[in-house]
């Protein structure tokens, strides 16, 4: 019961606090320049459509770049909301002196920090999955088109900002605020790194190989995003570009043609769940 | 108020012996009720390492149930780390600590406990109202029992009519009086504070200190950490003064604080038959060095301002002042460290 407090009560800082606000608005902004956009860059390409051999194609083409990116924004904006949301998910409270009055109540020190991690949990993935369907219902609303597996898609964007969310959990259980914010910053800025790596390793073998997998551990959420891209290409456009011999033009620092390892999903899963779990035990053992 | 009624049996002195480093401890008030000699807190052993830094050594001492013990010592003595560790929010390096009979991670019995800290610090966009109702929830209350609850603590410490303004406009001394009023919406059988009247004005004061004499004499235990003698001994039982981390003394206040009678006295002139004859009565006499007509005359009892008077009659001198003189909280510690040491 202890935990469903804190987490109401983090859901109603949060809504208490500009940033959240500042993020919905600059959000909506965000959305009706990005429809403007999409308006005219569309009808650009139905304009030009007639001159190419396949029009369809070139305007299916148009169709799944514009979801990729559009998506790639939503999981970018996700991130950092998830970042300075909760960077000072603990150690806020702890450098304002405002937990000696809750810990000291009658609940466990685990219930504080899984209520927290609950309440935004629950934000940030409500706002990713809104965010997610603004975008691609703008594209469908104007291009008629729609990822065939845009839940999957959503799945691994979720799991994207609950990685993300574990890891400023954890950190803010041990580090101060902005010494968790610059760790948590440069590891979701720098892990796009292993897909660079990635391109290479085909070419340079094991030890790219190992760097990117050690990577992809520190911090999954660039792997999940590549899962992601996976599922918002039609399948059926994997065997056409195979056909042709072009698959390897879709392997990008922003797409994939495969879904994320097995393993290397496991492993995100368990982060999301073993690092809070870190917190928990750290909070369990500090003195306040 | 309504506060708990404890029950009023008369029941033999129970649980571990007094720990007290210094004077025995004295019994709590007979207004307790009959479980007055459970104890509230006992500490037993306690010791607290930052890193290299002894915070609190070898600390042992029990409070009673319906006791108000005061815990008076220095910035910097480890009164607030004493206190941190009865609320958990510090872990002990070594020792056991038990509030209300329970080891202090027990859920149970922290819900009768209620806690104001040092410098008290709330999340500002909440209401007051809001605030009380989310700590009242976190001690398990809910409904009319906690609305009726809210309602009660705002009147108890003056602040009704402020149930909807937000914490962020509140003042220093308000913010004070609200943090009071989280610690006392369960209910507690134990109210641990730590420096009650910091940010206070005097009325404030005042008005905090009654509030707790109310609730000692309703039966509530009081654990009140504090560097202000005022408070203590407006409101507490017994005392024990801590410096460096280690336990100096406990007792009563008046057996602390009024060992030795001082007065000062203030005269028209000072002669030199004045001063032999008040060495005649006097344990010690010591002169103003900033005013010559001034004296500072330590006697065995309090009876013998009278005497005197009568010697400042005879010597045809002019009696301005005779006061009793409070030790300074500093001249107590300095008394008390001296006392201690060898050959003393």
């Amino acid at each position: 019961m202890g935990l469903l407090l804190i987490t109401r009560f983090t859901i109603q800082e949060a809504f208490h606090r500009w940033l959240l606000l500042a993020m919905l608005v600059l959000n909506i902004l965000l959305l009706a320049v990005f429809a403007l956009m999409l308006n005219s860059a569309y009808s650009i390409q139905l304009a030009n459509a007639p001159n190419h051999s396949d029009p369809q194609l070139f305007l299916l083409e148009f169709d799944i770049i514009i979801s990729i990116l559009s998506v790639w924004a939503a999981y970018l904006l996700s991130g950092a909301l998830t970042i300075v949301l909760s960077i000072n998910m603990v150690s806020g409270e702890m450098e304002a002196n405002t937990f000696s009055v809750v810990v000291s109540k009658p609940l466990r020190r685990a219930e504080i920090i899984f209520g927290k991690w609950l309440g935004y949990a629950l934000i940030l993935t409500i706002y990713t999955a809104m965010l997610f369907f603004t975008f691609l219902g703008l594209i469908y609303w104007r291009t008629g088109y729609f990822p065939e597996n845009a839940l999957p898609a959503l799945g691994m964007i979720e799991i994207s900002t609950l990685v993300l969310l574990a890891l400023t959990t954890l950190g803010s259980t041990i580090f101060p605020t902005l010494v968790n914010g610059a760790i948590a910053i440069m590891l979701f800025i720098g892990a796009p790194l292993a897909s660079f790596v990635q391109l290479i390793t085909a070419s340079q073998g094991q030890t790219t190989q190992n760097i990117t997998t050690f990577v992809n551990l520190v911090i999954p959420t660039d792997a999940l995003w590549h899962g992601a891209s996976y599922y918002l290409v039609p399948s059926f456009v994997f065997s056409l570009v195979q056909e042709r011999g072009l698959l390897f033009s879709l392997n990008t620092p922003f797409t994939s043609i495969q879904p994320i390892a097995p393993a290397l999903f496991a492993w995100a899963i368990l982060y999301c769940i073993a690092l809070p779990v870190g917190g928990a035990v750290r909070f369990q053992r500090r003195d306040l | 108020m309504q506060l708990n009624s404890k029950s009023a049996t008369n029941q033999e002195p129970v649980g571990p012996p007094v720990y007290s480093k210094g004077e025995p401890s004295r019994s709590p008030s007979p207004a307790k009720s009959g479980d007055s000699r459970l104890p509230a807190v006992e500490i037993q052993g306690l010791r607290k390492v930052y890193r290299q830094i002894i915070a609190v050594d070898d600390v042992s001492l029990v409070t009673y149930r319906g006791e108000a013990f005061g815990f008076l010592g220095p910035n910097g003595a480890g009164k607030s780390t004493v206190v941190k560790i009865l609320t958990g929010l510090v872990a002990p390096t070594k020792g056991t600590v038990r509030v209300l009979g329970q080891p202090i991670n027990h859920i149970e019995s922290r819900r009768r406990v209620g806690y104001l800290p040092e410098f008290p610090s709330f999340h500002r966009w909440f209401k007051a109202r809001d605030f009380l109702e989310f700590h009242g929830r976190l001690y398990g209350l809910r409904g009319a029992v906690l609305e009726k609850r809210i309602t009660e603590v705002l009147e108890m410490v003056g602040l009704s009519g402020r149930e909807h303004q937000k914490l962020g406009t509140f003042s220093k001394g308000m913010l004070q009086r609200i943090g009071l009023a989280q610690a006392l919406i369960n209910k507690p059988d134990l109210v641990i504070l730590d420096e009650l009247v910091s940010g206070l004005d005097p009325v404030g004061q005042r008005d905090m200190r009654d509030l707790l004499r109310e609730l000692r004499e309703e039966g509530t235990s009081i654990f009140l950490n504090s560097h202000l003698l005022a408070d203590v001994e407006a409101i507490c039982d017994r005392v024990a003064i801590i410096n460096q981390g280690r336990i100096l003394k406990v007792g009563a206040p008046a057996e602390l604080f009024d060992k030795r009678r001082v007065f000062e006295v203030r005269v028209s002139h000072v002669t030199e038959e004045l001063l032999l004859r008040l060495k005649a009565v006097a344990l010690s006499i010591e002169a103003q060095e900033d005013d010559p007509s001034s004296l500072q005359v330590e006697v065995q009892r309090d009876e013998q301002a009278a005497d005197i008077a009568d010697i400042v009659y005879a010597c045809g001198a002019r009696l301005y002042t005779l006061a009793p003189r409070r030790l300074s909280l500093e001249q107590i510690f300095f008394d008390t460290i001296d006392a201690l040491k060898p050959g003393n």
